[in-house]
């Protein structure tokens, strides 16, 4: 007993230890990523993450005799900051310093003055990037979506879970068919159908095809398995509830997390999926914001600083709605995680 | 079944007990969380807020384009005009690659006039001749006498069997950049080198090891086994190459060997010059920036992209002709390519045809591509323009643009081929075989390494031998199916 | 199972029809029409040859099929066996009574499935760099003698496939393990540490056969996810990589059908991948429903 106590606080120490290192493994791309749109373009590429402070050191003795010239013109550089260097004694001179050995660099503090807002104030507000109305895209595709997707599946697996019907076996197979069919498969057929349906280039074409999500009516039918009782809409049905009001005041408030957790996996794919709007849509003025961000980078040359501002971009949105859909997303995930 | 969820689970103990309270309770109101309701209040008010933008209809020429910095270069052109009008759309790579291939394959939409990429290209200009999806310009351009005005290998990768498919936006004729603040320190005269020999005999002692640890921190050239871009250069220059004019696989040449076996040299061992250092990639513009690699294969555009991505660079970079093969050699090659081209199903040719006119042929179109890229133009009307000879800062103040076109009529002409990616991955993958061969059986020079190479590329050669006799839509012309 | 005898006879076919009907017109259409593409060798959607079922007897020949084939099989083991069972190790230590922060943890070991793929392949760029990688300078600090150069995405490019969906899916993974951790009944585990039961005990006596279902549900998904990997190979190596070692089965689809235009190809690949699906699937099933 005694020997539990004691190493039940050093165990939570190691699990402490480990937790923050994964945290910390899985972060760092993130602060990459902050920094890779602040810094300015001047230093874009000399920094991994914040720009630093540089001053300048000279070595001890001068390791390139033959260049005694260029050690004396550089003997006031030392302790000076980088750029100061280069203003009073010529650029080419520092450099070639610093080539030759005779020099090398100190990082020290953060140097704000490398630091910008001004990728973000670009993409936002120039008008050859429109990105206030990519993002407004971006939410109208993925929330409608992500709506209406939710509805058509919640129907379904309501329809499969806890109805007895001539199709049911049909579809129930056919769901699980789905589920596992690769999905590159449709891409060329797909294109074809919206074509002679007339849908290219309309929202329409975008979001239809995405509102028949079989992993979601498989999920809601897993769901609806386990936790509608009967007995509650037997009891809701004497009641003398319809039908349809039956499912949307009974049945739904059952569901609640699963509904919150696909909510938001269609809200993400939808955010995220760049292929599918880029070949429906047509006019750049319905893009959404991650076609916008992958035309940042471009064939021939990419600008890094738009590029990273631009993923920032996308990224908050998403973030924030995980956080408020977080716990209904977990156990939602894994209400369908029964086998029925 | 056990029931590893909480909330439902105990929701159906509550419901079973007392399902007449629960439903009462929710009847009257459809509850969901604050983050449902958000959803669901976003899909709502974007619905609301898209319908007061009102999208200005396209009209006149549509022109697709997927390059967003050429938009805004035409964009004056294209604006200021009233005739003809042309609504310009940008699309990305990818994405225009397969509308346009779906459009020419199945009748979706296609645009009026539209910009085409090199490596797109050659996918539109696989299958029956009269399958092929541009407009054939040879008439108008030979009526014009544009096969005169512009420079005749720039055409190559927009011809087939004897069409031609589109106006050349560019040629991209390849020089070498050189850290000029590390060979001139050296006191290295860079034109006594001819040949790549030289260039290794010369430069060579330019590599060190800073740190002491027995590992170079300066190697001499931007190659790597795995880099398509340097070995396509090399081996076009080289005067080999993957396809011949008439579209058949030329993987297995002796000049490919030597290319092969050379490139294999220069990535192992003692031998070693050439270095990992990816293009438009933090890591790599970081380790051109710190002289990791000293030379770098530069095509005109990316001559201009190193001066736009790495200004650290500023003042440093010099360019000379590439060193030859063997003495009195090609000293450039070509990579990468645009070209302007009209869809057979266009709704004006005539228009488009003028547009593309237009906006290819225009001096200050071709200037200001120069000033803004430093991209050259094919037109050999503008050649004498006086802003090539102008000194850029960027390359110690060398007139870039002259360099350029000095090397310009040599530049290898290039196939178009279907299977360009299959042939290009196959030599990637035998030189990496090559390589791991001549290592584990302690290959070291041109020579011993020949053999290897030269049974390898026999494998590439047929493995795209392979793939393309069992394709019957692309049989090799002259021999129909 | 109970299934309501009460209701109206049209009540289910409504609640169903919205799917159905969205179902069938761009899923089951567009899936129908692949199966007879299989059967042709095409040029685009217009020009095709009846080859019956040559695209299928080519599959077993093919040596860049079997190639992708055994990539994915690669991949596919070491998603069950490094990344699960690190997301269950993540979602251990997470659930230890007495951790703080829980919901930030989570927040952050799920954040990168919600970033969007042209940021990891800059990302991964970065990260696995030959020389100055931020990986390969952690490795150096770590292990001493690590060499200056190492050719991840050059040399080793089934090492850098995992190490970036490790970075990327073992979060999303562990959230499902935590939830089913998170229904372990307290009682059960207590009494269980009273009897003498040690960690290890506990854990495979207790806290295993409580989360079996959801484990497995996750080893399915994980399976068939890691069967239909594409997009971060492709961007990752900008296609199949050196050597075709990252080339996978829906990779080598779609430069069949989108590259060299041949959906007939395509569509058999296509099938010949759905086959192994489905025959996994079921073989699943009959495993778990033996155990039960």
């Amino acid at each position: 007993m005694h020997s539990t106590r004691l190493l039940k606080p050093l165990s939570l120490c190691i699990a402490y230890a480990l937790l923050l290192l994964a945290a910390a493994v899985t972060l760092v791309p993130f602060v990459w990523l902050v920094f890779a749109s602040l810094r300015a373009p001047e230093v874009y590429f000399e920094f991994q993450f914040v720009p630093r402070i540089r001053s300048v050191q000279l070595v001890e003795a001068n390791p390139r005799p033959d260049l005694a010239e260029l050690w004396q013109t550089l003997q006031p550089a030392r302790g000076l900051r980088l750029e100061e260097a280069r203003e009073k004694l010529g650029a080419e001179n520092v450099d070639r310093g610093l080539t030759e050995g005779m020099a090398s660099l100190k990082s020290g503090a953060v140097d704000w003055t490398y630091l910008t807002g001004d990728y973000f104030k670009i993409l936002l507000t120039q008008p050859e990037f429109s990105f206030v109305r990519n993002i407004l895209n971006s939410v109208f595709y993925a929330s409608v979506t992500a709506v209406f997707a939710t509805l058509f599946a919640a129907m379904g697996g309501y329809a499969l879970a806890k109805f007895d019907f001539r199709l049911r076996g049909a579809f129930t197979r056919l769901v699980l068919l789905a589920l596992i069919l690769p999905g590159a498969l449709l891409l060329a057929p797909g294109y074809q159908l919206l074509f002679r349906l007339g849908l290219l280039d309309t929202y329409a074409g975008l979001i239809l095809p995405g509102l028949a999500p079989a992993f979601g009516v498989f999920l809601f039918r897993q769901t609806m398995l386990n936790s509608v009782p009967m007995e509650l809409m037997e009891a809701a049905r004497m009641d003398g509830c319809g039908e349809i009001r039956l499912f949307f005041a009974v049945i739904l408030p059952l569901v609640r997390p699963m509904i919150g957790a696909f909510l938001l996996i269609m809200f993400l794919g939808a955010w995220n999926n760049f292929i599918g709007p880029q070949i429906v849509l047509q006019t750049p003025s319905k893009f959404p914001l991650s076609v916008a961000i992958a035309q940042l980078k471009g064939v021939y040359s990419t600008d890094y600083g738009l590029l990273m501002a631009g993923t920032l971009i996308s990224i908050a949105p998403i973030m924030a709605l995980f956080l408020l859909l977080q716990k209904e997303f977990i156990s939602g995930l894994t209400s369908g995680a029964v086998k029925g | 079944m056990q029931t590893p969820v909480e909330p439902p689970a105990q929701s159906v103990t509550n419901h079973i007990s007392h399902p007449q309270n629960q439903i009462n309770e929710t009847m009257h109101t459809l509850s969901l969380s604050p983050g449902s309701w958000t959803i669901l209040a976003l899909a709502g008010f974007s619905s609301i807020a898209l319908l007061f933008y009102k999208d200005p209809p396209a009209e006149g020429l549509e022109f697709w384009l997927f390059s967003k910095h050429h938009e805004s270069m035409y964009r004056q052109t294209i604006v200021g005009e009233a005739d003809p009008v042309v609504s310009p759309v940008v699309i990305s790579f990818q994405a225009l690659e397969r509308r346009l291939l779906s459009g020419f394959l199945s009748d979706t939409p296609v645009p009026d006039v539209v910009e085409v990429e090199i490596a797109m290209a050659a996918r539109f200009f696989s299958g029956p001749l009269e399958a092929i999806g541009f407009l054939d310009l040879r008439e108008r351009i030979e009526a014009e006498g544009l096969d005169r005005r512009i420079n005749p290998p720039a055409f190559s990768p927009w011809s087939r069997e004897g069409r031609i498919f589109g106006l050349p936006h560019d040629m991209h004729p390849v020089l070498l950049g050189y850290r000029a603040d590390i060979v001139e320190a050296a006191g290295i005269d860079v034109t006594e080198i001819e040949t790549w020999d030289d260039f290794v005999r010369l430069f060579s002692p330019l590599m060190r090891d800073f740190t002491g640890d027995g590992v170079m921190d300066r190697y001499l050239l931007d190659v790597w086994e795995t880099d398509a871009f340097a070995v396509e250069i090399l081996l076009l220059q080289a005067g080999g190459g993957f396809f011949d004019t008439a579209g058949r696989p030329v993987l297995q040449s002796e000049i490919n060997a030597r290319v092969l076996a050379t490139l294999v040299t220069w990535t192992t061992g003692d031998t070693r010059i050439g270095a990992n250092v990816p293009r438009f990639d933090a890591g790599g513009n970081r380790q051109r920036l710190e002289g990791f690699v000293i030379c770098h294969l530069l095509p005109d555009w990316y001559a201009g992209g190193l001066q736009r991505e790495v200004p650290g660079l500023a003042g440093k970079l010099k360019l000379m002709p590439l060193p030859a093969w063997e003495r009195g050699g090609n000293r450039t090659s070509a990579i990468g390519g645009t070209m302007i081209s009209i869809p057979a199903r266009a709704s004006d040719p005539d228009a488009a045809w003028e547009f593309a006119k237009k906006l290819y042929l225009d001096k200050d179109i071709a200037r200001e591509m120069y000033q803004e890229s430093l991209i050259v133009s094919p037109v050999m009307d503008h050649w004498e323009d006086a802003v090539y000879d102008e000194p850029v800062p960027f390359y110690s103040g060398q007139p870039v643009g002259r360099l350029y076109l000095e090397v310009a009529p040599a530049i290898p002409p290039r196939a178009p081929s279907p299977f360009l990616t299959i042939a290009r991955e196959s030599v990637i993958d035998a030189l990496i075989r090559t390589r791991r061969e001549a290592m584990n059986r302690s290959l070291v020079t041109v020579e011993a390494i020949l053999p290897v190479a030269r049974r390898e590329l026999g494998v590439a050669q047929r493995h795209i031998e392979g793939k393309m006799s069992r394709n019957r839509f692309l049989q090799p012309p002259g021999e129909t199916p | 199972m109970s299934l309501s005898r009460t209701h109206p006879r049209w009540v289910p076919y409504f609640f169903i029809a919205p799917f159905a009907l969205v179902f069938g017109i761009f899923m089951f259409y567009p899936l129908v029409d692949s199966l007879f593409m299989s059967t042709y060798q095409s040029f685009g959607p217009q020009h095709r040859t009846f080859v019956g079922f040559e695209n299928f007897v080519h599959v077993f020949r093919d040596a860049d099929f079997r190639t992708a084939l055994k990539n994915t099989s690669v991949y596919t083991l070491a998603s069950v066996t490094v990344q699960l069972p690190l997301a269950l190790g993540l979602a251990l230590l997470l659930n230890r009574p007495g951790i703080k922060g829980k919901a930030l943890f989570r927040l952050i070991f799920f954040s990168p499935s919600l970033v969007g793929l042209v940021f990891v392949a800059i990302l991964f760029g970065l990260l696995l760099g030959s020389r100055d990688g931020l990986v390969n300078e952690a490795l150096r600090a770590v292990i001493p003698g690590f060499p200056s150069e190492f050719f991840w995405l050059q040399r080793y490019v089934m090492g850098s496939l995992i190490l970036a969906s490790l970075w990327m899916y073992t979060g999303f993974n562990m959230v499902y393990f935590l939830a089913a951790l998170q229904s372990v009944n307290q009682d059960t585990l207590e009494a269980a540490s009273i009897d003498g039961a040690n960690a290890v005990q506990r854990f495979t006596h207790v806290v295993l056969p409580e989360i079996k279902p959801v484990a497995g549900f996750v080893v399915l998904l994980s399976i068939l996810g890691s069967l239909q990997l594409f997009e971060l190979p492709w961007i990752l190596f900008d296609g199949a990589g050196p050597e075709k070692r990252g080339l996978t089965l829906v990779m080598y689809l779609y430069q069949n059908g989108f590259e060299q235009n041949d959906l007939g190809y395509a569509s058999a690949i296509g099938w010949v991948l759905a086959i192994l699906l489905m025959f996994i699937a079921v073989l699943h099933r009959k495993l778990t429903r033996e155990e039960d």
